[in-house]
């Protein structure tokens, strides 16, 4: 099973944290789960990675934090999208998109 | 002792909301993940397991969620500087040895920068100094630049210029206070009309100088400075409108400038200003004012907007012919008038204002600012290669720090936290010395008869380059220890073993070079400090043709004393027969000039050889003596006689002239009973002058002259009006001891007399000042080097040697006699400093250059300097190592053995 999962690379975190708080406010375990879910298990979120991205999220302004109570009864924190992450999110899937078209171009042609 | 030191750190990180809620939300993503594993169908200890696995290191994550956040910047740098305060507390000899030497280097960077900002970098304190500029005459060819005017040429530069939005002219001028008797000389100024609005000045009480005041005969008025008004007025603001006596002449007071402001010359101020036109109260009928080559007045303008520079240039360059040619000297010969009409006015900017002290100590500064930048350098090497020992000696503490999560950027930020610490600590107990030098110093570089005075309020500029200075040398001196304790395995620190030989060797290596490059930089201090004092050493010792030692001089002025200048040189004959029978006085004489007094009298000699001198060649220094003068200054006469009673005003005109004088102009015959003349001016005759005496050669205007051509001529026969006078009194008690008696002696001829007291030893002194100034300071430097290099040295080797102790242990269990255990460190010792002195032999070689002119009697590579300080360093050196290397052989061996 492990050695299916894919490493992301360097800058896409970012992204895919932002695409999924775009949906709703969520914490930080449920961000990693669905991201894994949705990417059918191929892309594992570590927490390493994970935390020290969202609090970098958080301090950028993208994102903000709330404390709530979870599906089992329990304070966590959630995140949600703010104004400025909602533009910065449009902004790095346009950059991601075209990332990946040129990338492909290349792969295909070269 | 681990358990000890863990609670330690765990404790400095506090515990506040944002720590408990990061331990809230991991503790929930834990416990999810747990859940999640158990209804994968682990056991609970399992899926505890598998969680915790995939967290991996829940402190290091901590850490790296607190550098995301961001504010751990500031949180930390909080924490780093409560534990660097705790280590300086636990180690307050280190600490307190680091931050004298950097307050040390750091205080005497910060005084020697503060003297060059106030000299030379910071504006005037005056409305848009930006604007203005000062006017200097250039001749044809565009070189030299005199700053001084006539008064004719100032009236014609104010009527005829366009350039100028306004425009001004000064003079420096003494005056004094006391009508009579001993002279209390003030800083005066004659100021044009325009000085102080030009300026932006404004009076705090009464009103400044204006256009109005400043017509020909113009009644005495005056304006004082804030300073002066305060000191000797109280600020009284009754003293406007009453009087004051200037060298005798009362002047009306209408005024007091604000405070802050100084005048324009930096490195002296201002106390009384009075009109330009005033300077024919003081005058009498031939005043500067009408006098066409009596160039006395500096002149500054402020642009009008919008004029670029090239227009000013070019502009002033087309109003010079006109305005040269309105102010021509009449009574110049044909040559004279020539060069003259050449003349073109330039603009020099003038924002920082005009300075002699700039001129005089800007060089001398500017080496100090090099001798001081490498104290600091060689102060920041001895707290490195502290840091490096003390590191070493935390490498069990940073190993901990490390695995408990602390990233190596972490704990090198903790390291450099702890070292700009000690270098802040350092420059703001420097500032203090910084302060207390830099006035000392200013006091140091005065002179008797010119007191300094320099704005010394530390402005942005010194305080940023004294924080400058301090983050600088905190990098410096923290970076290397910093990334070399930082480096190695985790586990062989975590084993506690610190020994392992190859190790410890390449550890002390960098310690090495520390310590050499400390050999290096102060063998460069030591030698440009024996340059400086060798050359002072010359310059004192030399034989400078007189007898400095216990002769008073007492200048004595009859023009101030508004005496008849027909009655003149039978006063001062009186006084001079008083004053030879005044109870102390061995012997005595009078003179128009004395010796290095910075006045001169010179004019162009001709003689009736075959060959004579020509151009500068043939000038002539010029003195005026009473019979009693070369016994008086012990001068002795070679050949010839002494002037005597019968030399007087109608007699022969006769002179005494000095041995280079005679080689120059009578190369191959005996001068005595030659001829020469004085040449004349236009149309005036010029009588041959007999030369009666040949005495030995003498200092004329300074100690570093070549041999001054020199022609003395008896008092009596003095042609031009000489209305101040010195006399000279040789004593057998303290010079000072005389100057009641004297005052005595002159009041009994006339009480109004202007006396001004000096000692000829102190006139010689006060000509070395940037000499003394140079030797005195680069010495103390150079010995504060050597000492922080020798404490480098001695710290480095003792750490060595306590590091090698189990080696020497066995080394010495094994038979090894004591005398080799003391060569192997030795060994050390002799290598590093060889390598030091080396490379500080080529830096010095190679930047002593600089120093030439400020040298005398020397050359920059100065073969004696040079061993000498290697030879001095090096003995202190070999002493500084012999100390550790003796207790490496002290060592009981079983005690370092047990050790192992």
């Amino acid at each position: 099973m492990a050695n299916k999962r894919i490493e992301l690379p360097q800058g896409t975190l970012d992204l895919l944290i932002l695409r999924t708080l775009a949906l709703e406010p969520q914490h930080g375990w449920a961000i990693s789960e669905r991201i894994q879910q949705i990417s059918s298990d191929v892309l594992l979120i570590r927490q390493g990675s994970l935390y020290p991205a969202l609090h970098r999220l958080e301090r950028r302004g993208w994102i903000k934090a709330k404390w709530g109570t979870s599906e089992n009864n329990r304070r966590a924190k959630y995140y949600e999208l703010t104004k400025t992450g909602r533009k910065q999110l449009e902004l790095e899937k346009d950059t991601w998109k075209k990332l990946a078209v040129a990338v492909a171009q290349i792969l295909e042609t070269a | 002792m681990f358990n000890d030191l863990f609670f330690r750190l765990r404790s400095l990180f506090r515990r506040d909301t944002v720590e408990s809620e990061m331990d809230t939300e991991l503790r929930f993503h834990f416990d999810q993940q747990v859940e999640k594993y158990i209804k994968f169908g682990l056991t609970r200890e399992e899926a505890r397991r598998h969680a915790r696995l995939d967290f991996g290191g829940h402190e290091q994550l901590k850490e790296e969620i607190r550098d995301a956040r961001g504010v751990n910047l500031i949180e930390s740098l909080f924490q780093d500087i409560r534990y660097s305060l705790r280590i300086f507390r636990r180690t307050p000899v280190i600490t307190g040895v680091a931050i004298l030497s950097l307050a040390l280097g750091i205080g005497a960077n910060t005084a020697i920068f503060s003297l060059i900002d106030s000299v030379m970098l910071r504006l005037l304190p005056v409305q848009k100094p930006e604007e203005l500029v000062q006017l200097l005459r250039a001749n044809f060819s565009g070189t030299g630049g005199g700053t001084s005017f006539t008064n004719p040429l100032w009236e014609q530069v104010r009527d005829h210029q366009d350039v100028f939005s306004s425009t001004f002219a000064w003079g420096e001028n003494r005056f004094d206070l006391a009508q009579g008797g001993a002279v209390q000389n003030v800083n005066g100024i004659f100021a044009s009309g325009d000085y102080f609005d030009t300026l932006g000045v404004r009076p705090v009480a009464g009103r400044l100088i204006t256009p109005a005041d400043d017509r020909r005969g113009c009644p005495a008025v005056a304006v004082l400075s804030y300073g002066f008004w305060q000191d000797h007025f109280g600020a009284s603001p009754s003293a406007i409108g009453s009087t004051i006596s200037l060298s005798n002449h009362p002047f009306q007071i209408i005024g007091v400038s604000s405070p802050g402001f100084y005048g324009v010359e930096v490195g002296s101020k201002f106390d009384v200003a009075i009109p330009i036109c005033s300077a024919d109260v003081f005058d009498g009928k031939d005043s500067r004012l009408d006098q066409r080559s009596w160039w006395w007045l500096r002149i500054m303008g402020r642009v009008k907007p919008g004029i670029s520079r090239d227009q000013l240039k070019a502009r002033l360059g087309l109003l010079s012919p006109q305005i040269f040619a309105g102010a021509l000297p009449k009574n110049w010969d044909e040559k004279g008038q020539a060069r003259f009409l050449q003349l073109t006015l330039v603009a020099a900017p003038a924002a920082t204002g005009v300075s002699y002290v700039r001129r005089e100590f800007g060089q001398p500064l500017n080496i100090l600012m090099g001798v001081v930048g490498l104290v600091l350098l060689i102060a920041c090497a001895n707290i490195a290669s502290l840091m490096l020992a003390r590191a070493a000696a935390r490498h069990k503490e940073i190993a901990v720090r490390k695995a408990l999560g602390a990233s190596r950027a972490r704990l090198i930020r903790q390291l450099l936290t702890e070292c700009v610490l000690l270098s802040t600590a350092g420059a703001a107990l420097g500032l203090f010395f910084a302060r207390w030098g830099s006035s000392l110093l200013v006091r140091y570089i005065s002179t008797n008869d010119d007191k300094v005075f320099l704005d010394q309020t530390f402005d942005w500029r010194i305080l940023s380059f004294t924080a400058a200075a301090a983050v600088f040398t905190g990098l410096l001196f923290g970076v290397l220890p910093a990334f070399r304790s930082t480096r190695g395995s985790l586990t062989s620190a975590m084993k506690g073993s610190q020994t392992a030989d190859a190790e410890s060797r390449t550890k002390f290596r960098p310690g090495k070079w520390i310590v050499a490059s400390q050999v290096a930089l102060s063998l460069v201090l030591l030698v440009a400090s024996g340059l400086f004092l060798r050359s002072l050493v010359k310059l004192v010792t030399m034989d400078v043709g007189f007898d400095r030692n216990n002769v008073l001089l007492v200048r004595a002025d009859l023009h101030t004393a508004k005496v008849a200048p027909e009655q003149q040189p039978a006063m001062f004959e009186d006084i001079e027969n008083r004053l030879r029978s005044v109870p102390g006085v061995v012997s005595s004489s009078r003179s128009v000039l004395t010796p290095v007094s910075n006045r001169m009298w010179n004019r162009i000699l001709q003689v009736d050889t075959p060959t004579p001198p020509k151009g500068d060649d043939a000038l002539a220094n010029f003195n005026f003596i009473s019979p009693g003068y070369f016994e008086t200054l012990r001068t002795p006469l070679l050949a010839g006689r002494n002037f005597n009673g019968s030399d007087t005003k109608t007699s022969a005109q006769v002179a005494i002239v000095n041995e280079t004088l005679a080689r120059r102009f009578f190369p191959d015959s005996n001068p005595v009973g030659k001829f020469f003349r004085v040449e004349p001016e236009p149309g005036q005759p010029a009588p041959p002058i007999q030369i009666v005496g040949l005495v030995k050669d003498a200092k004329y205007d300074s100690l570093r002259e070549d041999n001054s051509v020199t022609a003395y001529f008896p008092v009596t026969q003095v042609r031009e009006h000489a209305e101040v006078q010195s006399y000279e009194l040789r004593t057998a008690m303290r010079p000072s001891a005389l100057i009641l008696p004297v005052q005595d002696a002159v009041a009994s001829v006339s009480k109004a007399i202007p006396l001004e007291f000096g000692t000829l030893a102190q006139q010689v002194d006060d000509s070395l000042v940037q000499e003394r100034l140079l030797a005195t300071l680069s010495s103390f430097f150079g010995g504060l080097a050597l000492l922080l290099a020798m404490i480098g040295l001695y710290g480095a080797l003792s750490y060595l040697v306590a590091q090698r102790q189990p080696e020497f242990g066995i080394r010495m269990a094994l038979g090894a006699p004591k005398g080799s255990i003391l060569r192997l460190v030795m060994r050390d010792v002799v290598i590093v400093l060889a390598g030091g002195l080396t490379a500080g032999a080529c830096l010095a070689l190679a930047t002593v250059g600089v120093l030439q002119k400020m040298l005398f009697g020397l050359a920059p590579h100065d073969t004696f300097t040079f061993v000498a300080a290697i030879g001095v360093l090096s003995a202190v050196a070999v002493a500084a190592g012999y100390l550790p290397a003796r207790r490496a052989t002290r060592f009981d061996p079983m005690v370092a053995l047990r050790y192992e």
